[in-house]
């Protein structure tokens, strides 16, 4: 086996895997602290990607499309809160009805995306991800350096915030023990808020990274989905640390599968490891076990 | 005009059977599953491999296409639901996306990308029968097995596990068994209308079990209501005249036509979900509550 | 001297570093009330989870009729004849009263139920629902109920199961008098029937008038066990109950 080869399919996949990273942290960070199956977060994950696209494009500064990004995933997070799953957890709540309606959204986004900017592959040509050899055949852009320096940076200030501010543990509380937090006059409506909003400004640095680098389509958002899902599961439910753990080893897990199989069996890397989890160890790499 | 008509009659039934299905698992035994389409696709292959390989007889089609599809649900299911519904929706997320694929390559089962063309016209027995009736027959036939189990202990014994899980099991209820038994019915389920459909059109590829086959065959039972037998029914058809609906609208580019179906069942199912969650037909029963 | 149909030794169970139940032993008598009473989180329900499955235990062992159960699923247990009632009742909301207790009359989950038998079940059904005094509600949906109702339904549901081990967890927390009277007419007859019953509950009265022995829980541990007289005059057994908790290391 080309020892090679195998480098540079682990680096690709840790630089996936680190996007992963972030976009699961997202899910499961809302998921743990409003119970929300937030099925939409893919699409959070499509509309800042093709902003970013779009102001490139536009000619627009690389900071403002980053800004726009952002921008635009935490209006949707905040949307999709106040305008979907609020009104829906009013009058009845069950998984069945938030799933599909956060379903319904995805689809929606996902075509409009479809009819406004083309279907097919979109990506941005720039500076950052131009290879340079570091090693005979071995290949490196700055966008790696990039993407691992944003994952552990938002990480470590995620961590503290969610340690050390006032909101971040109240957000932590919320994950745990919502009646509790009533109790104490603290706002679980506010705290949902910003649990949306901190989950999906998540995903506006992948979806930029990823509209550098490999690139995007408009179906893009439920590769994104399963991957996030797959990985708050495999990471086990509860476990900030873990989903983005298991983002990066899905990332590499996709990225090793290439050197058997083709391209298109990306998506069966993650669905099998999702699989081996739920067969041998359900509770995930770091799940708390709840007690029934 | 007849042939439009007997057409859209027999894919009404077919979806209808893919929606009342599809419906059992969801509103009875409260498993959510994305990937409903990937057993309609199992099914179609598997009728319509048995008529080139073997003979064309419908029966035959379906029993195979029922015994492919149910008996691989349960592969899925059966661990998947051990544990807590949520893996099961990610797992069938999964299962779609990878299905295409695998549907894709499997020349010599699928057909590939270029699928299965020239399946003979069906016969039972050695006399030909029209797709329709056979559509229409087998509605009715599985719609009277599900209502027939719907009031029966299984339908009890899904409909309390959906209800009260825990309770269910305190009673003596094996639930990972029960699910997956109903998982493995609906699919089957899935699977027979596979067999219809190649029987019917005669042609099968891949682009007909894709996710947006799954999201279609789930608009259906949401429009239609999830707390009757017969709403899925109706939002199907609902759903079918939609495509010969939009064709009327002059400011639809045709290659966009696609995505403003998939536009509208998305907003369809969103909307309901927040402003009716009962769909059209059903009761307004839905939900949780402290008791 | 027979022995008790369900006995527990040394159960325990952590969580992290809560020690939930330490080192219970306890043992129900057929035709016999056994009340657990305690402060709250003192691991009542946990201990009836250990016993039901629902919960994994880190030591100890579960006697049914003499067979070791632990880590039996909650399933099998209940089909070996143990029956348990929930603090939040877990009606099945959308079924019918009827349907309620005609669910629990059936244990396979297979499209049909083994071992015939069809008018048996339904018998006994109708039975559990004549005792319960809701015949008439019959046809009634569960999240339609008064509350009163509510919990007669899940006594109904335990009576059709027809298991003759019964883990009642505050079966009769806020009942009215009336009610409260009508409950312990169905215990009683259930006692003399010979099924071993096992209760969680707060209200004193009802402690007193229905059990024959008790059993006090303080952080995990059974701290007493005996006649219900006795054991409700302990002084020291009252402060705890009521909160204070004594100096010494218990």
């Amino acid at each position: 086996m080309d020892l090679m080869l195998v480098l540079q399919l682990l680096l690709g996949g840790l630089q996936n895997g680190a996007l992963y990273a972030l976009t699961a942290a997202g899910f499961a960070l809302i998921f743990g602290a409003t119970k929300v199956f937030h099925v939409a977060h893919g699409a959070a994950f499509t509309l800042a990607g093709y902003v970013f696209i779009y102001a490139w494009n536009a000619g627009w500064h690389a900071a403002i499309g980053v800004a726009a990004a952002l921008a635009i995933a935490v209006l949707f997070g905040i949307g999709m809160e106040r305008f979907v799953y609020r009104p829906i957890q009013r009058h009845e709540g069950s998984f069945f009805t938030v799933f599909v309606a956060a379903f319904g959204v995805s689809i929606v986004v996902q075509n409009l995306v479809g009819m406004v900017a083309g279907r097919g592959f979109a990506s941005v040509d720039s500076s950052l991800s131009q290879g340079v050899e570091v090693l005979p055949e071995l290949f490196l852009a700055p966008v790696f350096w990039v993407a691992i320096g944003t994952a552990i940076l938002l990480f470590a200030a995620l961590t503290l915030f969610l340690s050390r501010t006032h909101a971040g543990v109240a957000l932590r509380a919320l994950a745990q023990n919502p009646d509790l937090l009533r109790a104490y006059g603290l706002s679980s409506s506010r705290l949902s808020i910003l649990a949306f909003a901190l989950g999906s400004a998540l995903v506006a640095p992948p979806a930029v990274l990823m509209a550098m680098t490999t690139g995007l389509n408009e179906a893009i958002g439920n590769h994104v989905m399963l991957l996030s899902m797959a990985a708050t599961m495999v990471g086990g439910i509860g476990s900030l640390r873990g989903a983005a753990v298991a983002g990066v080893l899905l990332g590499v897990a996709e990225s090793l599968v290439l050197l058997v199989l083709d391209t298109q069996w990306a998506e069966a890397a993650s669905f099998l490891v999702l699989f081996g989890f739920i067969l041998f160890r359900p509770t995930g790499l770091f799940g708390v076990v709840a007690a029934k | 005009m007849i042939a439009y008509l007997a057409n859209l009659a027999t894919l009404a039934s077919i979806f209808g059977i893919l929606a009342v299905t599809l419906n059992f698992m969801v509103g009875y035994a409260g498993i959510f599953s994305v990937a409903h389409a990937v057993f309609f696709g199992l099914g179609a292959y598997a009728g319509a491999q048995v008529a080139l390989a073997l003979v064309p007889d419908a029966l035959a089609a379906c029993a195979a296409a029922a015994l492919i599809a149910g008996g691989l649900s349960l592969c899925l299911a059966l661990p998947a639901l051990r544990v807590r519904g949520e893996y099961f929706v990610a797992a069938s997320l999964g299962l779609q996306m990878v299905a295409l694929t695998v549907f894709s390559e499997a020349k010599p089962l699928t057909g590939g990308l270029g699928g299965l063309i020239g399946i003979p016209q069906p016969r039972i027995f050695g006399v030909s029968v029209g797709a329709l009736p056979l559509s229409l027959a087998a509605l009715v036939l599985i719609l009277l097995a599900i209502a027939a189990m719907a009031r029966g202990s299984f339908g009890r014994t899904l409909q309390a596990i959906r209800d009260a899980e825990s309770a269910a099991e305190a009673l003596g209820k094996h639930v990972a068994v029960a699910k997956a038994l109903a998982v493995g019915f609906a699919c089957a389920g899935a699977g027979i209308a596979g067999a219809l459909f190649a029987l019917h059109m005669q042609f099968v590829n891949v682009e007909s079990f894709t996710l947006e086959q799954s999201v279609l065959v789930m608009a259906m039972v949401i429009v239609g209501g999830t707390g009757t037998l017969l709403g899925p029914l109706i939002g199907a058809v609902l759903l079918l005249s939609l495509p010969a609906g939009l064709a009327f609208l002059p400011f639809i580019p045709a290659t966009e036509v696609g995505a403003v179906q998939q536009i509208i069942y998305g907003a369809a199912m969103t909307l309901l979900m927040i402003f009716r969650p009962a769909g059209l037909v059903g009761d307004l029963s839905r939900g949780r509550s402290a008791a | 001297m027979t022995e008790a149909p369900l006995r527990c030794e040394g159960l325990a169970r952590s969580f992290g570093g809560v020690r939930a139940v330490q080192g219970v032993s306890l043992a129900l008598p057929a035709g016999q009330v056994t009340a657990l009473v305690g402060p709250n989180g003192a691991g009542k329900t946990t201990l009836f989870n250990l016993i039901t499955g629902n919960l994994r235990a880190d030591a100890g062992s579960v006697f049914l009729r003499g067979r070791p159960i632990l880590g039996l699923r909650p399933w099998q247990v209940a089909r070996l004849g143990v029956a348990r009632s929930f603090q939040d009742l877990r009606l099945f909301t959308h079924m019918s009263v009827r349907d309620n207790v005609l669910a629990a009359t059936e244990r396979s989950a297979w499209f049909w139920q083994i071992g015939g038998g069809r008018r048996a079940r339904l018998a006994a059904a109708e039975a559990a629902l004549e005792a319960t005094g809701l015949t008439a509600l019959a046809s009634a949906r569960a999240v339609d109920l008064a509350y009163a109702e509510r919990k007669f339904l899940s006594m109904a549901r335990i009576l059709a199961a027809q298991a003759d081990i019964w883990l009642l967890d505050e079966p009769a927390s806020g009942l009215d008098l009336a009610s409260r009277l009508r409950f312990g007419q169905l215990l009683k007859d259930a006692r003399s029937r010979g099924v071993a019953i096992c209760l969680i509950e707060h209200n004193l009265d009802v402690v007193m008038e229905l059990s024959d022995r008790i059993a006090f829980l303080d952080q995990g541990r059974v701290l007493a066990e005996g006649e219900p007289q006795a054991i409700l005059r302990d002084p020291r057994l009252a402060a705890i109950y009521f909160g204070e908790r004594p100096q010494e290391v218990a």
